[in-house]
């Protein structure tokens, strides 16, 4: 089953809360890197996991192209619908 | 071993030697029916058996038998199904298959036709070979088949004392080394071996309760359940003279739950392999093995090589099934990692279990030590899990201690790793009812 795009945006959530990343703003814009949530490959790992354990897939593992936002992260369960 | 049996038969015929939930057999029935089995061996020109037998007594005494007859013995895992076992059988070259079960194609010898053959080999043991034949449990890749000799195994019987009031549970599977060892102790001890239902550590308990053991040995796989199902039912706790461990690595956490659960046992911790054919006992209560067994001249010596533990043990199996012998005194790579620690050797995991995180090498063991120090923590295992970023990230499976709140477990095990290297944090936790075990063993290496 596809996930509701509120839903992605929880877990993404839920896992920057655990990892002391929190942020009020987490839109589609917000970048996962640098200049965004300042994710490092350990931390984007983790994210793979926990979406993964989710949602059957995560978009870093099987994406044709990293996901530079959270939008691209939601879109990506989001073109499973389509 | 039928050296052991008739020495315990005739000092002591009819001391029993095992328990089981159908029977008690004395050593003189015991040896009975190894001289028996011998004969039959003899008689059907049998040289090399396998055996899958559920029954202790008869495996003890089929033991007896072989070594009596000169025939290569070894005990198949309970746990593996038909099909394994044809693999066995096809791999290791056992024409003979010695079980009560059916489904298991030609070569099928009843072992009760051997037990109860009419005459009973009285003879002189074999002066050539005696070989018997140990698989291994597996744990990390598939069993391998030790070829060893009874003689070599033997050697250090002669320094086991008496003691016929000790009561052995027997918690390793027969197929193992250290089932194995049971019953070499057993018979050299003249001891009485207590069989429960089944293997799980539930039945263990309660076998030690209603037979009075006095005396176990297993993994701290097994030793962890056990603990488990003592805090669950919450009825007596056996009053233990002695708790060994071996085969896995012990957590200091377990040795101390052992300690203040057993406050009169003595905790031994034992270090082996299958290969080793004898084991080394530590008796300080301290995880880790002293630098002492770095010294040379004991019958099993160990040094380090690049990080890793190489042992020398004159007991060591001849080599493994369908591979060339071993040379005499040969060092051999344990595959067990190690560092020195002050005056201690710790062991960080498996060289085959290392796992590479972005090109960071992160051993389990160390990762485990944290994690089952946290309060609610029954059982912990580090593995690596595969991961498109990384390569692989740490993933823990946990078992809880029962009524455990499992959101405050892994908020309490993330706060717990928060001190170790980014790349040793767990990113996988998974709360799990039960381990997957061999053998009592967890079953280690990559998962998911």
């Amino acid at each position: 089953m596809t996930p509701e795009p509120a839903h992605v945006r929880e877990t993404i959530s839920t896992f920057l809360q655990r990892n002391g990343k929190g942020t009020d703003s987490l839109d589609d814009a917000t970048s996962l890197w640098g200049d965004g949530l300042e994710l490092d490959s350990l931390d984007a790992a983790e994210l793979s996991a926990v979406l993964e354990d989710s949602y059957g897939r995560d978009p870093f593992s099987v994406g044709d192209a990293m996901p530079d936002t959270v939008g691209d992260v939601v879109g990506f369960y989001a073109a499973d619908a389509g | 071993m039928i050296e052991l049996l008739r020495e315990a038969a005739q000092k002591a015929p009819d001391h029993v030697a095992v328990i089981t939930p159908e029977a008690a057999t004395t050593f003189a029935e015991l040896t009975e029916r190894a001289e028996r089995a011998a004969a039959a061996l003899t008689a059907k020109g049998i040289r090399r058996l396998a055996v899958r037998e559920s029954d202790p007594v008869r495996v003890f005494a089929l033991h007896g038998a072989a070594s009596l007859a000169g025939a290569e013995l070894c005990v198949y895992p309970l746990a593996a199904d038909a099909a394994t076992v044809a693999t066995y059988r096809e791999r290791l070259e056992h024409d003979v298959l010695v079980t009560r079960e059916d489904g298991h194609g030609e070569g099928v010898v009843d072992p009760d036709e051997l037990l109860g053959w009419a005459e009973r080999a009285t003879g002189d043991l074999p002066l050539d070979e005696r070989p018997v034949m140990v698989m291994t449990t597996g744990t990390s890749g598939h069993p391998q088949a030790a070829r060893h000799d009874w003689g070599r195994l033997l050697r250090v019987a002669g320094r086991i004392n008496p003691t016929p009031d000790h009561r052995w549970l027997l918690a390793y599977g027969l197929n193992q080394f250290g089932g194995l060892q049971i019953l070499i102790h057993v018979a050299t001890a003249q001891a009485t071996l207590v069989a429960a239902e089944t293997f799980q550590p539930r039945d263990a308990l309660a076998a030690m309760r209603e037979h009075g053991v006095t005396h176990a040995s297993g993994t701290p796989t097994f030793w962890r359940f056990v603990l488990t199902e003592v805090r669950r039912d919450g009825g007596p706790v056996p009053p233990l003279r002695q708790v060994s461990l071996g085969g896995e690595a012990v957590p200091s956490a377990l040795l101390d739950q052992l300690r203040s659960t057993f406050p009169d046992a003595r905790i031994s911790q034992i270090y082996g392999a299958t290969e080793m054919g004898q084991n080394i006992t530590v008796r300080d209560g301290r995880a880790g093995l002293p630098l002492s067994v770095l010294d040379e001249g004991g019958d099993v010596v160990f040094k380090i090589v690049d990080g890793e533990l190489h042992v020398r043990s004159r007991s060591s199996m001849l080599g493994y099934h369908g591979q060339e012998p071993l040379a005499e005194g040969q060092w051999r790579a344990t595959g067990d990692l190690v560092e020195v620690v002050d005056d201690r050797i710790m062991f960080r995991g498996r060289r085959s279990e290392v796992i590479n995180v972005g090109g960071v090498k992160v051993h389990p063991l160390p990762i485990e030590e944290v994690v089952s120090k946290v309060e609610g923590v029954a059982i912990a295992h580090a593995f690596g899990r595969p991961n498109a970023m990384v390569g692989n990230i740490v993933a823990l499976e946990v078992v809880p201690v029962p009524g455990t709140d499992e959101e405050e477990l892994q908020a309490a095990i993330r706060a717990a790793c928060a001190h170790l290297p980014r790349a040793s944090q767990p990113r996988s936790i998974t709360i799990v009812p039960t381990m997957e075990t061999s053998g009592n063993k967890v079953n280690r290496g990559t998962r998911k």
